[in-house]
């Protein structure tokens, strides 16, 4: 061979190699492209934007503490229960004897706004002829008007009635009187509340001590059953942190956060710490379940729940105030479609998005608590295709 | 990372009801309590929050409490905050511990990041590094004419009221912060100012003590710095970092420090109570923060007593007076002061340094504020704030 010849071989070989190399690379960017948008597919889901004029800023320099419930009653009005008391003396300066500053003042702990935003109620806190939690958690207005609110204290073992005026109407359990998970008188720091306008019976999410759900008459407060997870009697024993590694537990870990009725009556549990929502019939009986993030530890992922507000509620929403999303769930089927949220402090990112409620409209609230201290509403959009994460969701500019 | 963090163009609508956080306030109710100028009326200045700058950060990165904000010559806003220590582990920052606790986020942004116009990220970077000593929390940040970055070490913070500190890691204290640190945009560290660990006296030439504010003259090549811990200004070089000149309150030395809290009644303080800022203005005015005295101060370059202004007399804590910036007329005739106690950012009219107007009241909204410390002006005349202790956000408020 020819030194010419070598070297029109080696340009050859060279050319080959180039070829074959810009070829593979082509593949792999096509493979990863491939994978990004499988990873972020278009699905078909209920589509939200955030509105950031929402809430209209508080009257009377008044500042929220962490935004521990909402709910939505008959008139669309939103009901948020915070915790005045997590204002650091910094923050509630104007409180202070002499005044720190200007700004600002703890708002009262019941809030309730209207459509427009605008503050409409504020009551709340200790009075005579009831308890009020040592650590209010959880309000719920029932079909009869009624404001149910619950309490996660040490103490804290019963569950508040109120007119929407805030007059105290009914107290079921004693403060400091919980007798465990198998007590038919007290609660165990009771999260949330959902009445179930047909039976008129309520669903205690018991809760921070205990770990079952108990249904009580909405009326009398007269217990009436109660179940632990997978539909078995509750036991106290302390199971020990989560392990994403280990078979599921066979009880809850507390809190306990959510127990919502949908149209069908199925209950829908909230298992916050066990990353995920065990559904069952009224009576107790365990239907299935499905698992959320299920890696995270700690406070969990499975925060609060909301039905969406189609007759057959088709989705159910899920707030994770650990991975700061919601997720949009097919109701019956339990599949994540899709999910939105973010981590932040800007509109329509979240810091420990704790509780989540819809309007008839179909619209979103969320509530905050940790530092995040928010109310914040997300305007349905219709169902319609789209990715399946929808990142913090802003309206177009 | 994951995709599609930004909402696709199919699912954009556009924003039909105006932005109506609008913040066009003339001092009213909320100023009762301030003893300021009562505002003289007209003089109303209306600037408006923008609630979706910036953009969503990347990399599920969160700001912590941020202690600086400034302006470039570009017109690109730079962000420093403190990082990790400012984090609570338990409840924020899932991705960052050991093991994670989430799946999703977050994790704490570079201490040092910069924005375009558009509220996208421009640079990001920040860090312990060959050479130098990164702070143990930062403080005040400043960019100068020829771009580079400079960054106070102000820490460790103090803890009013339960923001700051609470995710610091378990361990000794690190050594008190006692320099200043210049970088370029690109974060390449250039000089240092002060060691830490080695806090210099009251008439140190050399050492400073939890420095908390920086400016740079442009005209005369001269490095300004708030030290807070011996309460004064102190006068570098920029390029050599050799020293110049020093004062305290009211052009006088420094002197011993105050150790009563700040009291309305009593007569105005000789010595500077939490010093937090120094800003020179283009007509050589040099400006500085008396956080807790909630009084602005203003002296010649030489440090020659002008003037002073009370944004808010009464207010005691951390008090009122947290950062200054100009506006950026020609003439620079506004004064914007961060009060982080208050949770306002105060209009002075510079000529007179009477209180026009204020926006903004506490909350979490946009438009609201936690612990609002820092504040910067564009060449448009944008203000942006940076909010310290649990606020960690940086706002937008577009001059209308």
């Amino acid at each position: 061979m020819t030194s010419n010849t070598r070297k029109q071989n080696l340009w050859i070989g060279a050319i080959f190699a180039a070829g074959l190399i810009v070829l593979i690379a082509a593949e792999r960017a096509f493979e990863r492209a491939a994978e990004a948008a499988q990873a972020n597919g278009m699905v078909e889901a209920p589509r939200f934007e955030v509105d950031p004029t929402f809430p209209k800023p508080l009257p009377n320099n008044w500042l929220m503490g962490m935004a521990i419930g909402v709910g939505i009653d008959a008139e669309d009005h939103i009901w948020v229960v915070h915790r005045p008391d997590t204002l650091s003396a910094n923050e509630a300066a104007a409180d202070q004897t002499p005044p720190v500053g200007t700004c600002c003042s703890k708002a009262p702990p019941v809030l309730q706004f209207d459509q427009q935003g605008n503050l409409i109620g504020s009551w709340g806190g200790p009075a005579s002829g009831y308890e009020w939690p040592e650590s209010n958690h959880g309000i719920f207005v029932d079909h009869k008007g009624i404001v149910w609110i619950g309490g996660n204290g040490a103490k804290d073992a019963h569950v508040l009635k109120f007119t929407q005026d805030g007059k105290f109407i009914a107290q079921y359990g004693q403060l400091g009187k919980s007798g465990g998970s198998n007590d038919t008188q007290n609660f165990g720091r009771v999260a949330k509340i959902f009445v179930d306008p047909r039976a008129n019976e309520a669903y205690l999410a018991d809760g921070y001590g205990n770990k079952r759900v108990a249904v009580i008459d909405a009326d009398t407060g007269a217990f009436k059953r109660y179940w632990g997870a997978y539909g078995n009697k509750p036991d106290d024993t302390n199971i020990g942190p989560y392990d994403p590694n280990a078979p599921p537990a066979q009880q809850f870990r507390t809190p306990v956060h959510c127990s919502e009725l949908s149209v069908d009556n199925l209950v829908y549990v909230c298992d916050r710490p066990n990353n995920r929502i065990q559904v069952f019939t009224r009576e107790g009986k365990f239907v299935k379940e499905t698992f959320i993030a299920k890696r995270t530890l700690g406070d969990g992922a499975v925060w609060d729940i909301a039905f969406s507000r189609d007759p057959a509620q088709r989705y159910l929403y899920l707030a994770d105030g650990k991975n700061q999303r919601v997720y949009i769930l097919q109701r019956d089927t339990l599949e994540i479609l899709s999910t939105f949220g973010d981590g932040g402090r800007q509109p329509g990112q979240f810091f420990a998005v704790h509780s989540i409620a819809t309007d008839s409209r179909g619209n979103i609230f969320t509530t905050e608590t940790y530092e995040g201290r928010r109310l914040q509403k997300f305007v349905f959009k219709g169902v319609a295709r789209g990715p399946r994460d929808q990142g913090v969701v802003w309206p177009r500019r | 990372m994951r995709a599609g963090r930004k909402t696709p163009p199919s699912v954009r609508r556009s924003l039909t009801a105006p932005i109506t956080v609008v913040m066009a306030i003339l001092a009213a109710a909320g100023l009762s309590l301030t003893g300021a100028a009562a505002p003289q009326a007209g003089t109303q200045q209306a600037f408006r929050a923008d609630p979706f700058w910036p953009k969503p950060l990347q990399q599920s990165w969160l700001l912590g409490s941020v202690t600086g904000v400034a302006v470039d010559s570009r017109d690109r806003i730079w962000v420093v905050h403190r990082g990790m220590p400012s984090f609570t582990a338990r409840t924020e920052i899932g991705l960052a511990t050991n093991p994670p606790t989430a799946e999703l986020c977050c994790r704490p942004a570079p201490q040092v990041l910069a924005f375009d116009q558009t509220g996208a990220v421009v640079a990001s970077w920040g860090g312990p590094g060959q050479g130098y000593e990164w702070p143990t929390s930062p403080g005040g940040i400043d960019v100068d004419a020829g771009g580079h970055v400079w960054i106070t070490a102000a820490g460790p913070p103090e803890a009013p009221g339960g923001g700051r500190g609470r995710g610091g890691a378990a361990g000794p204290p690190p050594p008190e912060d006692a320099h200043v640190l210049k970088f370029t945009s690109e974060g390449k560290f250039v000089l240092q100012i002060g060691q830490a660990g080695k806090p210099g006296a009251p008439d140190s030439t050399t050492g400073l003590r939890r420095p908390a504010g920086v400016d740079v003259d442009t005209a005369t090549n001269e490095v300004f710095v708030a030290d807070a811990g011996n309460r004064r200004v102190v006068v570098f070089d920029a390029t050599t970092g050799a020293y110049k000149r020093h004062w305290g309150a009211y052009g006088q030395p420094p002197g011993e420090a105050l150790t009563d809290p700040y009291d309305p009644s009593a007569p105005p303080a000789k010595q500077f109570r939490g010093l937090s800022c120094v800003r020179v203005a283009r007509d050589g005015m040099v400006y500085v923060c008396d956080r807790q005295n909630n009084r602005v101060q203003v002296f010649r370059r030489d440090g020659t007593f002008v003037s002073e202004a009370v944004v808010s007399k009464a207010t005691r804590g951390n008090g009122a007076a947290w950062d200054l910036a100009f506006s950026t007329d020609a003439q620079q005739r506004q004064v914007f002061v961060a009060d982080g106690q208050d949770q306002r950012v105060f209009i002075l009219d510079r000529a007179t340094l009477q209180v026009a107007s204020s926006f903004g009241n506490g909350g979490r909204w946009p438009g609201t504020f936690y612990g609002v410390g820092s504040v910067a002006v564009d060449s448009k005349g944008n203000v942006y704030t940076g909010e310290a202790l649990e606020g960690k956000r940086v706002q937008k408020f577009e001059r209308r």
